[in-house]
């Protein structure tokens, strides 16, 4: 897959290739927006971004499964950007990896990898990747955030990110925050007369809907609104 | 009519007894500034009475109108009629100022609000609360100052109408001018007949706000009742004359007494500090 329009916006809704590589071309923009409601599986993404190229990954999961999802992406021009995007609602029995990695492999290069997620029932959630910023990519700022809320005491959530930084003169970051939901949090919402499973559910909402402002189709957009909605 | 009834209320924090026995009341209508120095038990009481779960009713009652709030979850009380303006208001990521409201509101009412009725009583309380209307599409409470949280919880105790509302130091961290505004909105549900608990260090809101009585909580205990004048005797003299007049002996003295952060020194200097941004 290559194109050399400066924008472009590639969209997958539930039929996710189990593999696929793409380049980003200097100066381009792509947006990759993938949503998923039916089937987890394997799947594993390569992206290459070239000068200045910029790479903005969305993914709102809302599947059923068990699975490992990989996600590479290597900046390889001065001035390449990636932001990325997770929320992944994990519910039932599915037991699901993302590993997002982004690898700094030249100057001035920008990264911010953010996985949101909700391990509920017996879901089991994982978050691992790596950031890492290679010898000469001075001047680079990478950050993984990632979040997972465990609500049930069968449900696992585990975040693990690293960074790697081989150069000098960059800024690298991550937070990693797993747990319960915030009972200070529940506290307040309950005292203005909201039920504690309004409650939960605002503050769930709240967690995973920015997801949709990536989205520009409204129909998709409704599609996750609903899965949200229905999931928790 | 109204009435607030605390009996006896024991509470214990982390296994920690932190009240031993307060008995109070609150009418409709009636405003009481509850003193004492920190780490006594103020915010614990108003905590305690909202219900959160943090903090172990071990004794007592706690009533409203005749109903049980011990037996109610926060919820319930706030349907029942009891506000709490918290001392910190929690930030709540990814969650829509509007929305929440409009759950509250709702939450409080038989018959949802149409929209229409929603979005024109929410632009009045921005209005009158000063609060730009455009705060209302942030989310709740994240990324706000202080002062402009406070004046939201005091945006809220007005969307919500209690009967008895609990203002933990609603003052602090407030402007003159935001202090005003504040003061405004008591003064407002005060005519319309809540009933107020009022914790703070300022002798300046309790004067714009005009308690009917005035406590002292003590070593977790009720150690002084009476009319407003107790104020002014703290806010002039501390708390050593209770000491000396009443023999209790202050236990735990965290925080200084309330003449050391009065209106003198506090507020002047709060209007420099905002005069030089």
């Amino acid at each position: 897959m290559e194109t050399n329009n400066p924008e472009k916006r590639i969209v997958f809704v539930d039929n996710i290739p189990a593999s696929f590589a793409y380049t980003v071309n200097e100066g381009q923009n792509i947006h990759l927006n993938m949503a998923s409601f039916e089937d987890f599986c394997d799947r594993t993404i390569d992206i290459n971004v070239l000068s200045n190229g910029s790479f903005e990954g969305t993914f709102a999961d809302f599947s059923h499964g068990n699975g490992r999802f990989i996600l590479n992406v290597h900046l390889l021009g001065e001035g390449a950007k990636c932001h990325w995007s997770l929320a992944s609602l994990n519910n039932g029995s599915s037991e699901k990896h993302f590993d997002t990695s982004v690898f700094h492999e030249a100057p001035h290069t920008e990264a911010l990898m953010s996985n949101y997620g909700i391990a509920r029932d017996n879901g089991k959630l994982f978050f691992a990747g790596i950031s890492e910023i290679r010898q000469g990519s001075h001047k680079t700022k990478t950050r993984q955030e990632s979040k997972i809320i465990v609500f049930d005491p069968e449900a696992l959530g585990r975040a693990s990110p690293i960074l790697r930084i081989g150069d000098n003169d960059v800024e690298a970051s991550h937070a990693a925050v797993v747990g319960r939901l915030n009972s200070a949090h529940l506290f307040y919402l309950e005292s203005r007369g909201i039920s504690e499973e309004e409650a939960k559910r605002l503050i769930t909402l709240g967690y995973l809907r920015p997801i949709e402002n990536f989205f520009v189709d409204a129909k998709v957009v409704e599609k996750i609104e609903r899965a949200i909605e229905g999931g928790i | 009519m109204s009435q607030l009834v605390i009996k006896n209320l024991e509470v214990t924090v982390k296994d920690q007894k932190i009240l031993r026995g307060i008995n109070l009341t609150i009418n409709e209508g009636e405003t009481l500034a509850l003193l004492g120095p920190n780490g006594h038990g103020k915010s614990t009481l108003l905590a305690a009475i909202m219900g959160n779960p943090a903090y172990k009713v071990t004794g007592g009652t706690l009533e409203l109108d005749g109903q049980d709030l011990l037996k109610m979850t926060p919820d319930l009380r706030s349907k029942a009629g009891i506000f709490l303006a918290m001392q910190y208001p929690s930030e709540i990521p990814g969650l829509n100022s509007a929305d929440f409201l409009k759950s509250a509101m709702n939450a409080h009412r038989q018959k949802a609000l149409s929209l229409f009725e929603f979005y024109n009583a929410l632009q009045n309380a921005y209005k009158d609360m000063g609060i730009p209307f455009e705060m209302s599409k942030r989310n709740l409470n994240e990324g706000f100052s202080g002062g402009e949280k406070k004046r939201n919880e005091m945006l809220q105790m007005r969307l919500l109408q209690p009967k008895i509302a609990l203002l933990d130091e609603i003052d602090s961290g407030l402007d003159v001018d935001a202090m005003q505004i504040v003061a405004e909105a008591i003064t407002k549900e005060q005519k319309r007949g809540a009933g107020f608990l009022i914790i703070s260090h300022y002798a300046r809101l309790y004067n714009m706000v005009h308690p009917t009585k005035a406590a002292v909580l003590i070593n977790g205990s009720i150690a002084v009742e009476g009319g407003p004048e107790i104020i002014t005797r703290i806010d002039t003299g501390g708390y050593e004359w209770i000491k000396d007049e009443l023999g209790i002996e202050i236990e735990k003295e965290e925080g200084g007494p309330m003449n050391t952060v009065s209106i003198g020194s506090c507020a002047t200097k709060e209007r420099m500090d905002n005069g030089n941004k």
